[in-house]
């Protein structure tokens, strides 16, 4: 198959139909999903080919239906678990957080845990406090799993295939603000590997680290600042956890700047964990603080220019590197 | 398998015994952490496992599992090794009393979180539902699990989705320390599970037949996709947990299924002797066994450092 442009969640969808045409084992869970294809259409038309048994709407019951995406998991099946919105984590974290990150540590390695949990993050679309929040920092310090936000439609259809092929159980994160983007997907089967950051521009001067949708407002900054005359360098991690902290602080030393953009918790989320990664790993080379933007310390709010000011953007990019250049 | 054509009484007696060593190796010591028994359950325990099949069928636990990963056959030298934190246990000592699992023998796994075990129960019915096994999952789960959310929205999935499934709620009318009757708005637990559209059964876990049969009936509905819910009638002879104080009002809980066991083979004809013979056999078979593992070296860094040496992500 050639490659084509495609949108992130018609990326999604054509690695979903080709896991379970490939594998009899896949199977799809979740709320709306068979019938309706998903809300955001990721799942769309899976019930027509795969049908009910394998393509499965569930009651509005997370715990029940996240638990029995484990329970099978732990006997055989592959399921490709939905919860629509990463905050509904609330109401079934035990089954995620004690159920599937801790069963092949328990059973001392004689089981795997073939689970994808397909979520989604990211504000800036009017959804309110508990339909936008960003949780991959939480779910990246729970043992036993492996966290993922792809940015383009191309890394999603590649960690989505590589997350199809893990042992253990992996959450998949998707942007939703991302799900109409075009971009190129390559035709072939290959999986981007998780674990392995991406660099999107070049730069000397600092290393502006970003995920998901945060990448755009990265690269945005980057154009910025280029123009005035400071060379940023953009790495897009493309997993949380593991993280390819050997590509940021390679960068770092290079660039001897850091800084994070994350929509994510401010504090003791994934913007500090970055940091402290790479204080540890290129503490010498820094010539100036780690900083980081992130989101006030606030749920997210409701109304447009709130929300706004809530989300980071390359302009809160372009100050904060202004001011490390200044130190 | 060490039950392979054992007598129910047999069954019963080895996991009594099993749990009353670990009591004293507790009691001296041995035993890294607090350990829930299932002395009370031996009954419910053997003869659920006496309707499953451990090839196709898969088991999920309580924190007081014991009992019924032995009735599902998993080796009684690694239950209980795992148990004490030995090298060879089920996982070698790293997962513990509440996180037995022998997959191999239809019990999955149990569990530290009261009720959580039951939607993975769910999940086990569901893969034998896709790959048309024929075997069931089965969730086994205290009065206490009974009001978690986990259990609840289980038992309506399981309806709703019509999954091989059997509930099997072990009733021994205590939440840790907090009555049943307290905990909960309407006791009849039974009428719940009927509410969910589960086909719901009860019996008496003094006596084998009748929860043996109960739970026949319960299995032959499940396989055919009717999800059913058995709740049994047990005591909990030795506290939440071994060295808790015994539960009020069950003064001598043993008896009636040791009595009711001994009843049904002098009916078959077996004298007073011979079944005293059986009873001291089998509770030394099982002691020594227990015995057995408490003689194996104490798990610890070599067996982290193993799981430690995949890496820091063993997941990808």
């Amino acid at each position: 198959m050639p490659e084509q442009m495609m949108k992130t969640s018609e990326a999604l969808n054509a690695v979903l139909h080709q896991a379970m045409l490939d594998d009899l084992t896949v199977i799809c869970i979740g709320e709306d999903i068979a019938e309706n294809g998903g809300v955001f259409g990721v799942t769309e038309g899976l019930l027509s080919t795969f049908g009910p048994a394998r393509v499965i709407d569930t009651p509005i019951s997370e715990t029940a239906f996240v638990g029995m995406a484990v329970g099978s998991a732990m006997t055989g099946l592959k399921p490709v678990v939905e919860i629509m919105f990463c905050d509904f984590v609330g109401v079934c974290l035990d089954q995620i957080m004690n159920q599937a990150a801790k069963a092949r540590f328990l059973s001392g390695g004689r089981l795997d845990l073939p689970l994808v949990i397909r979520t989604t993050m990211g504000a800036g679309d009017g959804s309110g406090a508990m339909h936008s929040a960003s949780l991959h920092g939480l779910f990246s310090s729970i043992s036993g799993l492996t966290v993922v936000c792809p940015s383009s439609p191309a890394d999603a259809a590649g960690l989505l295939r590589a997350a199809l092929k893990t042992k253990g159980p992996v959450v998949f994160i998707e942007n939703k603000n991302l799900y109409d983007l075009e971009g190129p997907v390559p035709g072939d089967c290959l999986a981007t590997p998780i674990g392995v950051a991406k660099r999107l521009t070049e730069g000397t001067d600092v290393t502006i680290v970003a995920l998901g949708q945060m990448v755009q407002e990265a690269s945005h900054a980057a154009a910025m600042l280029s123009a005035a005359g400071i060379s940023a360098e953009v790495l897009d991690p493309r997993t949380v956890k593991p993280l390819d902290v050997a590509s940021i602080a390679a960068s770092v030393a290079k660039t001897g700047r850091l800084l994070v953009v994350d929509e994510g918790a401010g504090f003791a989320g994934f913007a500090d964990a970055v940091i402290a990664r790479v204080t540890e790993e290129a503490f010498s080379a820094l010539k100036a603080a780690p900083r980081k933007v992130c989101p006030p310390d606030t749920p997210v709010p409701y109304a447009v220019e709130a929300e706004e000011i809530w989300l980071p953007n390359a302009a809160d990019i372009v100050a904060a590197v202004q001011t490390m250049m200044e130190e | 398998m060490f039950i392979d054509d054992k007598s129910p009484y047999e069954r019963c007696v080895f996991i009594r015994a099993f749990e009353q060593e670990i009591a004293a190796l507790s009691a001296a010591g041995e035993v890294p952490g607090l350990v829930h028994l299932s002395t009370g359950a031996e009954v419910a325990d053997v003869a659920l496992a006496s309707v499953l099949d451990s090839g196709k069928d898969q088991v999920t636990g309580s924190h007081r599992s014991h009992g019924i990963a032995l009735a599902m056959g998993a080796s009684p030298v690694r239950v209980a090794q795992e148990i004490l934190g030995r090298v060879g246990g089920l996982s070698d000592g790293l997962a513990g009393t509440q996180h037995l699992m022998a997959p191999e023998n239809g019990f999955l796994t149990s569990n530290g979180i009261v009720g959580a075990q039951v939607p993975l129960a769910a999940g086990a019915a569901l893969t034998a539902k896709t790959n048309k096994t024929g075997g069931v999952g089965v969730a086994v789960f205290g009065d206490g699990a009974a009001n978690q959310g986990a259990v609840l929205e289980t038992m309506n999935l399981a309806a709703a989705l019509e999954l091989p499934m059997i509930f099997a709620l072990y009733n021994n009318g205590m939440a840790q320390s907090t009555p049943v009757g307290h905990a909960s708005g309407e006791t009849d637990f039974k009428t719940r599970a009927q509410a969910f559209g589960l086909l719901a059964f009860d019996a008496d876990g003094a006596d084998y037949s009748a929860c043996a049969a109960q739970f026949k009936q319960g299995a032959e509905s499940a396989r055919g996709c009717r999800p059913t819910f058995v709740e049994v009638t047990v005591t909990r002879d030795d506290g939440h947990y071994f060295g808790d104080l015994p539960d009020a009002g069950n003064p001598a809980p043993t008896e009636a299924w040791f009595e009711n066991l001994r009843r049904s083979l002098k009916a078959k004809g077996a004298s007073d002797d011979q079944i005293t013979q059986t009873f001291d056999a089998t509770f030394e078979r099982a002691v020594g066994v227990v015995k057995e593992a408490a003689r194996s070296p104490k798990a610890g860094a070599a067996e982290y450092r193993q799981w430690l040496s995949l890496g820091a992500n063993p997941d990808a």
